[in-house]
């Protein structure tokens, strides 16, 4: 055994651990001496963490690796929950809007797996994200959560047990602010007044639909004769939220329009989950907080358009001191990469602790996308979704080395150096 | 819209051909020329993959095999056709092609005055029909209203068979490589309507249908105009509801029928339309080619309870065996190959996923391509051969002989070119073999190889014609 793991570990320090089949498959894995930052269990120095099948079966200082695990050296490298994304329209195909009408929550986007975003969205240290229909309709399409399992079949890459999420969207995008078709060929709603009216048609309905189906569930006992109603995806979705199943992210800018929603869903007895980009979220932290409302916003992205206006890079440290659970996003398939950058926007501006503008990449987006169980931090029992990094992840310079998912390594920064040069060189051993 | 089965087989069959062939044409059919009579002699004769004749006679009357053996009566009055060293083979079957069909995104006519009731298509769809703007002060004010206009990307109960207008090039090059049937798929589209077969000969000699309503088309298309769906995203939602809604209209009729108080079917006309592919009595034939497409088939399969799904294209079926399995799938497999650098997963091979190992440049693709059918064979999924998406005629059998060449048995691939599509589409009666009462779609080649690099095809029988 010993042989094997120290001819196993020659193989790796000659590089070409590529030739092994199925050194990817090995869902065991250990990094030793390394800067541990467990996002709930404070940072180890010199600690040692295992994942074994898939799972994390120990972290701390004293902590033995089994015989023949794949061990990575950490000395002088800070390892890190996966990063999340709570909000990305990467790697999608066959369109991101559903546009054709305002409320198509029956639709649902897209994985395109090849997308390379994924690969250099681990190249970022990120493992998991949510892919969001865009904001063109009062209520979108379904997300998919994935994992960034690059080289796997899209039905392998959903994120089991996430969150079902839903996007809506209010402000410019609905309304086609932008649009230069005349009005009258133009979609309704085109304005704010005409989004709240579309959210309270659409659960009107809905109630309706759902009562239908309640009458048809207690008629049916009696008799079975009973004619059930029509299946309607689109009201089935719409009552979906109206019972928690399908959690709403919605797309927001202004606190004028957050707080409508927020009136909006109370009368109508649903919840807003999370709200995306959020950027005036800081005027109405508390109201947001006392709705059971998260955030997921830009680090800074002021003014890009008109109701943009009143962003303010304090915005994630406001609303964290409200209590509001507030994650950083990418939005972006460039900013994807570098999200803990993003993160590190809160400690400057707003005086983040450390490790609370970390949650931001790491646990708080895993409570939005239903999957902090499982992921977002380290500890024992949750899945081998982990992030080594050069240096700590807010220093200047630091890059994620190794980007490891379910115990299994889906990036190494080693082998996508070589793997760019021999590209570069026309070799076939990266593909060409 | 009547003829379900245009050309009439006239044997103790499947009900599928419940009435007669008949030289003299129907009512309303092209008028069709007599057929000479043929005895092919001396002839190796390959009546079905595996069964060979090594020296024999074919007869064909009234356009169909009279005869056929080792020892074979010839009866006067036939055209002898000393054949020997050469071979006949079944006349090949392109599962699926386009050729000939209107596309289902076809710009509509522009609507017409309610004075010509006949502009303006197939009737009500349940307001899916686009139905164009009509200029004020078209009609007259007390006309009747113009009959909706079926937007053909939504056209479910057209019949591919009954749209078939190939022109007579188009059929001579089809002829050119062997294939006297073809099955009619269209290209795009959302519910474009209903697969068909029809026969390669020439318009004038020759009706060209074959059979309707083999299979309900479903694509991954988009509505016209913006309207919904308007993405591939929303193309699924779609066709999830209307198998739904298909599905709710059995049950109301049932109920109706039944006498349950309150019952009361919808009619809507989109909604009937797909009710034999909703409830399993017609297969549905999904146009899907990459592994994503096929795993969205088989989650819709799986929802809607469909059996034995039909998928058309299938050029990444290599990669997703096991989901083509899991929904019991047939892949009516395209031999127009995808360029390399289109093909899902070439991206993991150039950045990580792959590194190092076989599969990952593009001409190790490119033989994984080629050899998709091989992999599908080999995986144990039902296949058979189609020029979808691509050329038929020459090339088509250029490309079977490519994939023998990849690996597939020659009966394998002679039977993914004959028997079995004539299977899938329902004509087994008709076509697929050398049987007597079977019509005389014929191949005859020098030597003895229909496969074979550089095999000239000599002659081309269809429905007893020689071309």
């Amino acid at each position: 055994m010993q042989i094997l793991t120290r001819s196993f570990r020659a193989i790796l320090a000659a590089g070409s651990v590529a030739l092994l089949p199925g050194a990817l498959a090995a869902q065991d894995i250990a990094i030793r001496n390394a800067t541990l930052i467990t996002i709930t269990g404070g940072d180890i120095e010199n600690g040692t963490i295992v994942v074994r099948n898939g799972k994390i079966s120990a972290v701390g200082r004293n902590v033995n690796i089994p015989a023949g695990v794949r061990t990575i050296d950490g000395t002088g490298k800070f390892v890190m929950p996966g990063i999340i994304d709570a909000h990305s329209h990467a790697a999608l195909e066959n369109g991101i809007n559903e546009g054709s009408e305002s409320v198509t929550p029956e639709v649902q986007v897209q994985l395109k797996n090849d997308d390379p975003v994924i690969y250099r969205a681990l190249a970022g240290g990120v493992t998991a994200a949510n892919l969001l229909h865009g904001s063109a309709n009062t209520i979108g399409g379904q997300s998919r959560v994935i994992k960034m399992r690059w080289g796997m079949p899209v039905d392998s890459m959903y994120f089991k047990g996430a969150f079902r999420i839903v996007k809506f969207a209010l402000g410019e995008n609905v309304t086609r602010a932008s649009s230069t078709a005349p009005a009258d060929e133009r979609r309704f709603p085109m304005t704010r007044m005409g989004v709240d009216f579309t959210l309270r048609y659409w659960f009107t309905k809905a109630k309706e639909y759902d009562a239908e189906w309640t009458e048809y569930k207690t008629a049916v006992k009696s008799n079975p004769n009973a004619i059930p109603p029509r299946r309607d995806l689109r009201l089935e979705a719409l009552t979906d939220i109206l019972h928690g199943d399908l959690k709403v992210h919605a797309h927001s800018y202004r606190a004028d329009e957050i707080l409508m929603l927020i009136r909006a869903a109370d009368e109508l007895g649903f919840k807003i989950h999370t709200f995306q980009h959020v950027l005036e979220g800081y005027k109405v932290a508390d109201e947001m907080a006392k709705h059971g409302a998260m955030a997921s916003t830009f680090a800074d992205m002021w003014a890009y358009k008109v109701e943009a206006w009143d962003a303010i890079p304090f915005n994630m440290a406001l609303m964290s001191e409200r209590g509001v659970v507030v994650s950083v996003n990418s939005d972006s398939d460039e900013r994807i990469r570098r999200l803990y950058q993003e993160a590190g926007v809160g400690v400057r501006y707003g005086n983040m602790r450390v490790n609370e503008a970390l949650k931001m990449i790491t646990l708080n987006p895993a409570k939005q996308l239903g999957v902090d169980k499982m992921v977002g931090s380290l500890e024992v029992g949750k899945d081998g979704d982990i992030a080594i990094f050069s240096a700590h992840p807010f220093a200047p310079g630091a890059m994620a080395e190794y980007t490891i998912i379910d115990g299994k390594v889906y990036f190494d920064r080693n082998d996508a150096v070589t793997l760019r040069k021999t590209a570069a060189q026309g070799g076939t051993g990266g593909g060409r | 819209m009547a003829r379900r089965f245009l050309l009439l087989v006239p044997l103790a069959l499947p009900v599928a051909f419940a009435a007669a062939l008949a030289q003299s044409p129907g009512p309303g059919g092209p008028a069709v020329a007599p057929v000479s009579d043929y005895a092919l002699t001396n002839v190796r004769i390959v009546t079905a993959p595996g069964k060979v004749i090594e020296r024999g006679t074919v007869v064909t009357h009234d356009g169909r095999i009279s005869a056929v053996g080792a020892q074979v009566n010839i009866p006067a009055g036939v055209v002898r056709m000393d054949l020997t060293g050469h071979t006949v083979y079944p006349g090949l079957i392109d599962a699926a092609t386009s050729i000939g069909l209107p596309s289902p995104t076809r710009a509509l006519p522009a609507a017409a005055p309610a004075a010509t009731p006949d502009a303006g298509g197939r009737g009500g769809r349940g307001g899916r029909g686009a139905a164009p703007g009509v200029p004020a002060g078209a009609r007259a004010a007390n006309a009747p209203p113009a009959p909706p206009v079926v937007a053909p990307e939504l056209d479910a109960t057209a019949e591919a068979a009954d749209m078939f207008a190939p022109t007579p090039d188009e059929l001579k090059a089809l002829r050119a490589g062997g294939v006297t049937t073809v099955g009619l798929v269209f290209n795009g589209g959302l519910f474009p309507g209903r697969i068909g077969a029809a026969l390669t000969g020439t318009r004038n000699e020759s009706r060209l249908g074959l059979r309707t309503s083999v299979g309900q088309e479903v694509s991954f298309g988009t509505k016209r105009g913006g309207g919904y769906p308007a993405t591939g995203i929303g193309a699924v939602a779609f066709i999830r509801q209307s198998f739904l809604d298909a599905q709710y209209e059995a049950r109301l009729d049932k109920a109706f029928k039944a006498g349950t108080p309150g019952a009361r079917p919808t009619n809507d006309p989109f909604s009937r339309a797909l009710m034999p592919a909703a409830g399993n009595e017609m297969p549905s034939w999904f146009v899907a080619s990459t592994e994503r497409q096929l795993i969205r088939v088989a989650e819709i399969s799986k929802e809607m309870g469909l059996k034995n799904p039909v998928v058309v294209g299938v050029q990444e079926g290599y990669r997703a065996i096991p989901i083509l399995k899991q929904s019991a799938a047939t892949a009516v497999v395209s031999l127009a190959w995808p360029p390399a650098d289109s093909v899902t997963g070439r991206e993991f091979g150039l950045i990580g996923a792959t590194k190092g190992g076989p599969g990952t440049s593009d001409s190790s693709i490119t033989t994984q391509v080629k050899a998709n059918a091989v992999s599908l064979a080999k995986g144990g999924v039902p296949f058979v051969f189609a020029s979808f998406g691509g050329t038929s005629g020459a090339t088509f059998r250029d490309r079977i002989r490519s994939t023998i060449e990849a690996g597939m048995s020659a009966d394998d691939a002679l039977r993914a070119s004959t028997v079995a599509p004539a299977a899938l589409l329902g004509i087994t009666a008709a076509v697929g073999t050398i049987e007597v009462g079977k019509l005389a779609n014929l191949v005859v080649v020098s030597g003895n190889d229909l496969f074979a690099s550089g095999t000239p095809i000599k002659h081309v029988f269809v429905e007893g014609r020689l071309y």
